[in-house]
């Protein structure tokens, strides 16, 4: 661009006529320089070749090839997380998360990692309050191995009483140990409950610890019959693959097992209150006071989701945004700070936790948290800001496409969030072209004060 | 004879309904048959490796570009050669100084300036250091190249050390190096560097906070002017850009970077450990006890490297290795037990690091020398090698399919000069490797005589630890506290 600008600088100093001789040099030039900035608007639009499927048994598949590799990710997710458990059942889904890999019928204990591990791939599992994950990254000649594996838990996983107290105990082991090492769990528990006033979303993935005591192995096979079921999953396999193949592989290995039951409606859902509240716990574990705050903001289906988006990067992503800038830099007054939007099912929230070394400094960082959550209400935003954070932004979102198994997972996660597969596309642009007046609008019309602030003191 | 017309019609019932349900039943038989046992694999995919291409600028700039399309950004890695190695003696840490201090201030911009304008192109910037090279990573969307490239030059040409960034970088180190001695892996591990590399440059990287208070503006500028030279780095960049784009841009913004003649700095590799030497450092309130074992091997220029690999694998590459199969699923010793080799420029270290129960210490140490031993005695089965030969070629595009893995991989191999067999015939140095070669190489190296690092509570292990024949005692710092020989003080 800096070239075109001097040339055209040159012409204009010698007072050229524009003849038709200048039309052929410059115009091949220009078609030169056309195509960069073009691509560049076009790359908005990422491109993610996708094919989607249903298999007569209700199991969702989406596909996606990419040839740079020869290897392969699969994905499977479950519509079933936390918020699926009843009260005295905490912590079965991540129960079940566990022992998925601790044999089926054709598998026997721990052979599926030890499988994953001999081809040199790599695997996972997540349960989260709406969802629980499980993947895996193999060279691609080991496609129908990991699809065998995984249709093997799908239908088959052995449930007995030896391997759920084994399990159980485990978890209560571990719930012990994220109390010894995280002193502020206490706290981010309850704000939890504050949040979500309704028990269905507020209580722990991990469980309590007497609910876990408790959990029969009948309880753990009902949970697995009623929600780890073919209709009630995805399966996503991204990378080095023929889809001719890849579907025929599937077929054989899924298509035959039993579609489940419907799965169980959710529990009726309590509206959560939309009175602010300030709360304060006393804890003898923490050397150091602080705060929970939480704005309820607009569902992640809803258009206000892209401009709260924004927001999130303007306040809280990087070094040089507003409240880093605020709490570490211009006034120092926090030791640690974190924030982000957290969604659970249809419900997002705004979750900022500070700690700081003393309670004046509590008090003056929440003074100017909402400065500066009110300077977002009452001034427009600059346009380099705004573009910072859009940036920051883009760069996460591209990063869904870097490897295979990002992919796979951003595929399965926007199924099971019911997004249209067909919008990814055009989905970035919708953030990009946020402008400083949505900006403002959604402050206003979010960052209320009915929020949740819950202030840790030490006892 | 006259067909019985009865007949027929029978044998028609049969063939119109009996003979789809046998065919049905039969295919969901065998449909269900192909449940009982693993399928096996299809052959092994071509790996068309990303092409390295290179060239040197006029300055001695040596620059690298790997090709990839597959998203819109670009990564970069400038490595310069020097690392915490070429620290002067009495200021261990100035390498990691002058590399932290690059991104606090350049030109007329200020440390937030210059972070704001890297977030203003989605962009992150990250600096790492090891004994023999000190790292910048920089990734950025990829219409921002010139922008990057821009503030990088920035950080280079016209670098910044004020007072009050000098000041926060010492703090943050400060900070840092104290965060992680609460970290009992951390703190095993740098006791049995500081006695692998003892009287070896590699030593000043292990540094305790108390030498950053030494650090002055005067030394950095030193450091700086004298090793931050073209001709001592490299610059490797991944994104949709072919090697012509990259070295025009990249000359653009950096051929005013001047050269320096340099001392060869080459560094001799340090003399392994020639017996073998139980230490105990004393970690209150740690709940486990953190084994290191370790001792300096092969070069990784070393004809050895990829039978070394494969060792490797074989000892504690993965859970299903010996190691891991021995001490945590047979034994039930240990929560974690695994190995690796580090690799420097000259030299090697093969560890071993498991977490283990307190009150089994001393078989656990023992169970992991039996470990060694046998490898050296004994050839590694077939089906063993194969799956550890399995595993090194089913990883390599896992890794490299991550851009930070890959481009760490590139500058590695540019850094150590390892030459084109360390990433086109990846495959076939693996692949080629036998059990005879793998024996070896097992025997060539000082296994048996490696150091044992044991970090752990004194309160809850004391007794366990006096096991041992002999055993050093140490704080957290480093300093010898107390020798003991059967129990004993010495």
């Amino acid at each position: 661009m800096l070239f075109l600008k001097t040339l055209m600088a040159k012409i204009s100093k010698k007072r050229l006529v524009f003849s038709r001789k200048i039309l052929f040099l410059i115009l091949p030039l220009l078609l030169l320089l056309t195509p960069p900035i073009l691509k560049t608007q076009e790359k908005e639009k990422l491109s993610l070749p996708v094919k989607y499927f249903q298999l007569k048994n209700g199991l969702h598949v989406i596909l996606s090839e990419d040839y740079s590799l020869p290897l392969v990710s699969v994905v499977v997710g479950y519509n079933v997380g936390s918020i699926n458990e009843q009260p005295g059942k905490t912590g079965i889904a991540y129960l079940l998360e566990n022992l998925m890999f601790q044999g089926s019928r054709n598998v026997s204990r721990m052979q599926h990692m030890s499988f994953i591990n001999r081809i040199g791939g790599e695997l996972s599992a997540t349960t989260t309050p709406d969802k629980t994950l499980f993947y895996q990254r193999v060279p691609s000649n080991q496609l129908a191995r990991v699809l065998w594996l995984e249709s093997d838990r799908m239908r088959f996983l052995e449930i007995s009483a030896f391997k759920v107290e084994q399990i159980k105990e485990v978890l209560i082991e571990e719930i012990k140990r994220r109390k010894a090492n995280d002193p502020y769990r206490e706290s981010s528990l309850t704000f939890d409950q504050l949040l979500y006033p309704d028990f269905t979303y507020s209580h722990p993935v991990i469980g309590n610890e007497t609910d876990i005591r408790n959990l029969t192995v009948e309880d753990v096979r009902d949970f697995y019959s009623a929600y780890y079921t073919p209709n009630n999953a995805v399966l996503c396999v991204a990378g080095n693959i023929d889809t001719r193949k890849t579907e025929e592989e599937i077929r054989k290995y899924f298509e035959t097992l039993p579609k489940g039951e419907d799965i169980p409606p959710m529990p009726p859902l309590k509206t959560p209150s939309q009175k602010g509240m300030v709360k304060s716990l006393e804890n003898s574990l923490v050397s150091s006071p602080g705060f929970h705050l939480g704005y309820r903001i607009a569902s992640p289906m809803s258009d206000d989701f892209y401009p709260l988006k924004i927001i999130e990067y303007i306040l809280l992503h990087g070094e040089a945004s507003r409240l880093y800038r605020r709490l570490f830099k211009r006034e120092v007054i926090a030791i640690q700070l974190n924030g982000s939007i957290e969604k659970r099912k249809n419900i997002a929230t705004l979750r900022i936790f500070v700690i700081n070394s003393n309670q004046l400094l509590v008090e003056r960082s929440q003074r100017a948290i909402f400065s500066e959550i009110n300077r977002l209400k009452s001034r427009i935003i600059q346009e380099k800001e705004i573009r910072r954070s859009k940036n920051m932004f883009k760069m996460d979102y591209i990063n869904h496409y870097a490897t295979s198994l990002n992919k796979a997972l951003f595929l399965t996660e926007t199924f099971l969030s019911k997004q249209s597969l067909d919008d990814l596309p055009e989905e970035l642009e919708k953030y990009l072209s946020v402008t400083p007046y949505d900006i403002l609008r959604t402050s206003k019309k979010y960052f209320t004060q009915e929020r949740i602030l819950l202030n840790i003191k030490i006892r | 004879m006259k067909a019985n017309p009865k007949n027929h019609n029978n044998l028609k019932t049969f063939f119109l309904f009996f003979l789809p349900l046998l065919v049905f039943a039969s295919s969901l038989l065998s449909q269900e048959r192909f449940r009982k046992s693993p399928p096996y694999p299809d052959p092994l995919a071509k790996l068309n490796l990303p092409e390295i291409e290179s060239y040197t600028l006029s300055n001695g700039l040596s620059l690298s570009v790997i090709y990839q399309d597959n998203i819109p950004t670009i990564s970069l890695k400038l490595v310069i050669l020097t690392g915490e190695s070429a620290s002067p003696e009495a200021l261990p840490g100035l390498a990691t100084f002058t590399a932290y201090m690059l991104s606090r201030g350049a030109s007329t911009l200020s440390s937030s300036e210059i972070e704001e304008r890297i977030e203003s192109i989605g962009g992150g910037f990250r600096t790492s250091i090891n004994p023999d090279y000190s790292v910048f990573t920089f990734t950025f969307l990829e219409e921002h190249l010139d922008e990057a490239l821009d503030i990088l030059s920035k950080m280079i040409l016209q670098p910044r050390f004020t007072r009050i960034e000098i000041a926060n970088v010492k703090r943050f180190m400060t900070y840092d190096t104290l965060r992680k001695t609460s970290d009992p892996e951390f703190i095993a591990k740098r006791h049995l560097y500081r006695l692998l590399f003892k009287n070896h440059p590699y030593k000043k990287s292990t540094y305790n906070e108390d030498v950053i208070k030494n650090l002055g503006q005067k030394d950095l500028l030193a450091f700086f002017d004298k090793y931050y030279r073209p001709n001592n780095a490299i610059l490797v960049l991944t994104g949709n850009l072919n090697l012509s784009t990259a070295s025009r841009k990249v000359s653009s913004y950096l051929n005013t970077w001047e050269r320096k003649n340099l001392n060869d700095s080459f560094i001799p590799p340090p003399e392994p450990y020639g017996e073998k030497k139980i230490c105990f450092i004393d970690l209150p309130k740690a709940k486990d006890a953190t084994i290191y074992i370790g001792n300096v091997v092969l070069a990784p220029t070393s004809p050895d490297f990829f039978p070394f690999l494969v060792l490797n694998q074989v000892l504690g590459g993965t859970p299903n290795s010996r190691l891991f199969m021995n001490l945590r699923e047979s034994k039930e010793y240990a929560y974690l037990a695994f190995s690796e080799v580090e690799f420097f420029k000259s030299c090697g270290v093969f560890l071993i690091r498991a977490k283990v129960r307190p009150d089994v210490i001393r078989e656990s140490v023992q169970e992991c020398f039996k470990v060694l031993e046998n490898i050296t005695k004994r050839r590694i089965p077939s089906n063993e090698l194969e799956q550890a030969k399995s595993y090194l070629i089913g990883n390599f595009p896992l890794k490299i399919e991550i851009r930070e893995e890959l481009l760490s991989k590139v500058s590695e191999i540019k850094a150590f000069n390892l030459g084109e067999n360390h990433w086109s015939k990846y495959y076939e140095n693996i692949m080629f490797t036998n059990s005879k070669k793998v024996f070896e190489t097992a025997q060539r190296y000082p296994l048996l005589t490696s150091v044992v690092v044991i970090a752990g509570d004194k309160n809850v292990i004391i007794d366990h630890v006096m096991e041992f024949d002999e055993i050093d005692m140490y704080d957290i710092k480093g300093n010898l506290v107390q020798s003991f020989k059967k129990g004993v003080i010495k």
